[in-house]
């Protein structure tokens, strides 16, 4: 959007953070709109919350690979139950770190609510099913089941070192999960910063791209990879291999036939 | 959609109120419709929990919304009947204007002097 469109603005939104949200406006239908102060605020803080909470992901999984590899070499019983304490430990801060980022983001959007002279909100509750969908929700839920029972099969093996791997990962996994679960009632729980009908569509639209963005299993594919895959057999890394395919797939074909973020947002703000 | 606005004259509970009571008249809001909690309404317009707690009361006593415990508050369908109640009490009165040869103009102007009075007395206005 070219500059000499752009409104007057508060003098902490920078130009390009009001720039980006027009291009974020016009990305989901709403070329008509002018990007605001607030939506700008907003989405930057978002952005930000993404990339650190990408940055969070990718060092979680970096220390699992750690932890595990630092019980490998001295293979001892203690050597690896402390290395699985420092992993759950690891998994607390990871939870703790996601819901500070959480917390922060709850703050920018406190300060920018707090400068409107008016308020909108949704006369109805927004349910999990409205802003993530069924489709979403079992399917996030099916690929921790089947994660969950793909680990638990490693543990029946006779290998010990075998086993300690599918306990870095049931750990690892219990972690995600968790992190999951927290971010999803952040989405559909932290309150609605809006003041007409546009900034409320933008609200919808911005809990429904976290809460699908939330529960696309990146982690959970990754995570055997640091631990499970180097100790297992082989009939165990075809059946990840597959159980990868199957739920990419999966989660492609719900993304095709689900509606996009900004169709639900509207029908939501013009239903109500 | 409800909007409330701070430098409005009518108090914010009040705004709120009506926004509501309007809506579920209309049927914007159907009847069995959850409504969102106290708290959760209170932080999504940055108003003081007490504030949305006495609109939400002043609904529930116009039998507009109900409490079903933890459940939460939902549209009334007691708001419906009493759109009825008023339908047939309106079917009694023009019988009644019928049967003593009122005009039309001055029942009317019966109705409004009755409305009025009873507004002036009503505490939610």
């Amino acid at each position: 959007m070219p500059n000499e469109m752009l409104p007057e603005v508060d003098p902490s939104v920078r130009p390009a953070d009001l720039e980006q949200a027009g291009v974020w406006l016009a990305g989901h239908g709403l070329t008509d709109v002018r990007p605001t102060p607030l939506l700008a605020t907003r989405l930057a803080a978002r952005r930000r919350r993404r990339l650190a909470a990408a940055v969070l992901l990718a060092a979680f999984i970096i220390a699992v690979a750690l932890t595990y590899i630092s019980a490998m070499g001295e293979g001892s019983g203690s050597s690896r139950r402390w290395s699985l304490l420092v992993l759950t430990a690891v998994v607390v801060g990871l939870v703790l770190g996601q819901s500070l980022l959480d917390l922060w983001v709850r703050r920018v959007d406190r300060r920018a609510g707090a400068m409107l002279p008016r308020r909108a909100a949704h006369p109805v509750r927004l349910g999990w099913r409205t802003v993530l969908g069924w489709p979403r929700a079992a399917f996030a839920v099916t690929t921790f089941a089947g994660a969950m029972v793909l680990a638990i099969g490693v543990l029946t093996m006779q290998d010990s070192t075998a086993r300690y791997a599918a306990v870095v990962l049931l750990i690892g996994l219990c972690g995600v999960a968790v992190v999951m679960v927290v971010q999803l009632r952040h989405v559909l729980t932290h309150p609605v910063v809006a003041d007409d009908e546009v900034s409320l569509t933008a609200d919808v639209i911005m809990r429904v791209e976290d809460a699908r963005d939330v529960t696309v299993p990146t982690v959970v594919w990754s995570l055997p990879v640091t631990s499970v895959f180097s100790t297992a057999f082989g009939w165990w890394n075809v059946a990840w291999l597959v159980f990868i395919v199957l739920s990419v797939i999966a989660l492609a074909l719900i993304d095709a036939r689900t509606a996009r973020s900004g169709t639900v947002a509207r029908h939501v703000t013009s239903a109500r | 959609m409800i909007v409330i606005d701070s430098a409005s004259p009518i108090p914010p509970f009040e705004q709120l109120r009506g926004q509501l009571a309007r809506q579920i008249q209309d049927h914007t809001l159907a009847v069995g419709t959850r409504l969102p909690t106290i708290r959760r309404l209170a932080a999504d317009l940055g108003l003081a929990a007490n504030t949305v707690g006495r609109a939400y009361r002043e609904l529930e006593e116009a039998g507009l919304i109900e409490t079903r415990g933890a459940a939460g508050s939902f549209v009334s369908a007691a708001g419906e009947q009493g759109r009825e109640r008023a339908r047939h009490a309106a079917a009694e009165y023009a019988a009644v204007i019928a049967s003593v040869g009122i005009d039309t103009n001055e029942a009317i102007r019966i109705v409004q002097a009755a409305l009025a009075k009873g507004i002036a007395v009503s505490p939610s206005s």
